[in-house]
């Protein structure tokens, strides 16, 4: 008998929610097995608690076979281990220790907001002085978020457009493990020259502070990790966060009365990124994969079996907010998933905070009366890809 | 209030000390957190708390 496949987000129908059969399974905490997209057979969990247990324990449920490969095609869970989301317990520690200080130390992020700041207004410029409708999506969060990470990176304008062709392939659910090979093999072979220019001269950017971190360590990171951890940053730095702009923008625009509250008080920034992350989510869940025989919600899980955490779902659990399906851009800022949970939670999170409430602030204040320019059933959506939003957005102002 | 964290575990994400900046802070070398205070005043408790449950690797505790 074969098994239900797994509910997928279907924009154009529900724009901002989870698919409907999530509301019944999560309210009983009730787990089933389904079908995923690349034939994987998986339980699904979609309560708040089931999601945040399973992530939380990285010994019980290990992502050794991909954050994604019940969605992606590309990635093989039996592949071998080619970068640190795949790695768990202390291999994965030591990687991370090299890496989070650059990008989620409050004292760094303080020094980075002014450049993020600056490439926020220029985009703001840019963009008021183009025709309307303007192509929000391409031209302004993808051109942002692009700008951060290659600066940090201290990747050259020339180059930037390697690390879009790297995360077009890498996040189409359609692109084979051959054809995500020979994509990202540019982006690979400028980064792993780029790590012996810098070796040789060392500046002030994310990578060239990784080298020098992990140099008085015990085991200094290699040339090659050195490659797919800053490859890593790129290609998640900037497509993730576009996306979230232009979708967060999106139901802010089109939620009545929320972008109203964020002009009267751009302050409300910080708590409406917060927000948009908790209720928009990730769409399409993540995979671990058990290492013992165990149980979650009740429900004994077998060694090896898969386990996908809708998180989306979770985040939508009225054990977390009463109301968790209101959108409310002055809630508390509480915990939510929508960054992940436990060791893998996302690296990249207080960039990604940052560049959002600097957007969100600056467009409050810069363009109040910026509105979507066409009607919400006539978005187009991304069809392919894991990293879920509108395929572009044209918006106007007065 | 008591509070206690676990070092070893912490992974660095910065969100204590974004939440609880008098609470929390983070080393210079690797990011991870330093407890400033063991025992915060109660003004804190709210910022704490939410330090607690936003933290992804659930290396901070409140203690009895």
């Amino acid at each position: 008998m074969s098994l239900p496949a797994m509910p997928m987000p279907a924009e154009d129908e529900r724009p901002f929610d989870p698919p409907p059969e999530y509301a019944e399974l999560r309210a009983g905490a009730t787990m089933i097995r389904v079908s995923c997209p690349t034939g994987l057979d998986a339980w699904l969990i979609s309560d708040y608690a089931g999601v945040r247990e399973v992530l939380g324990d990285g010994r019980r449920f290990s992502t050794r076979p991909g954050l994604a490969a019940h969605v992606l095609s590309s990635y093989g869970p039996e592949s071998p281990i080619d970068n640190f989301t795949r790695m768990d317990g202390p291999e994965h520690v030591r990687i991370r220790r090299n890496f989070a200080p650059q990008v989620t130390h409050a004292r760094r992020l303080a020094e980075l907001r002014p450049m993020v700041e600056r490439i926020t207004d220029e985009a703001i410029t840019r963009m008021l002085a183009s025709p309307q409708p303007y192509p929000l999506h391409s031209q302004f969060s993808t051109a942002i978020t692009t700008s951060v990470i290659a600066e940090l990176i201290g990747v050259p304008s020339s180059q930037r457009h390697l690390l879009h062709e790297a995360a077009m392939a890498l996040f189409d659910t359609s692109t084979k493990a051959d054809q995500l090979r020979e994509a990202l093999t540019p982006l690979y072979t400028y980064l792993y020259e780029a790590v012996a220019t810098r070796r040789a001269q060392p500046g002030d950017d994310v990578l060239s502070r990784m080298i020098e971190h992990s140099a008085d360590s015990d085991r200094p990171l290699t040339d090659t990790e050195l490659t797919e951890m800053n490859a890593a940053l790129l290609i998640a730095g900037f497509d993730t966060t576009a996306s979230m702009i232009t979708y967060g923008l999106l139901a802010l625009l089109n939620i009545p009365g929320e972008w109203e509250k964020l002009v009267a008080d751009p302050s409300t920034a910080a708590s409406a990124t917060e927000e948009l992350v908790r209720y928009l989510a990730v769409g399409t869940g993540l995979l671990r994969q058990a290492t013992e025989d165990t149980e979650v919600n009740g429900q004994p899980i077998r060694a090896g079996d898969y386990v996908v955490v809708a998180v989306q779902s979770g985040n939508r659990d009225m054990a977390l907010h009463a109301d968790a399906d209101d959108f409310d851009i002055t809630r508390k800022p509480g915990a939510h998933l929508g960054f992940g949970h436990g060791a893998h939670a996302c690296v990249g999170q207080q960039i990604a905070r940052m560049e959002l409430t600097t957007v969100l602030r600056a467009l409050a204040t810069r363009v109040p009366t910026l509105r979507v320019a066409v009607p919400l059933n006539e978005v187009e959506w991304k069809k392919d890809s894991v990293v879920r939003g509108p395929a572009e957005l044209p918006v106007a102002w007065t | 209030m008591k509070v206690a964290v676990d070092r070893d575990h912490c992974i660095g994400a910065g969100n204590c000390a974004m939440t609880a900046p008098s609470v929390f802070d983070q080393d210079a070398d690797e990011a991870i957190v330093i407890l400033l205070t063991d025992s915060p005043p109660d003004s804190e408790q709210d910022a704490v708390q939410q330090a607690v449950d936003r933290c992804p690797a659930a290396v901070i505790r409140l203690l009895p």
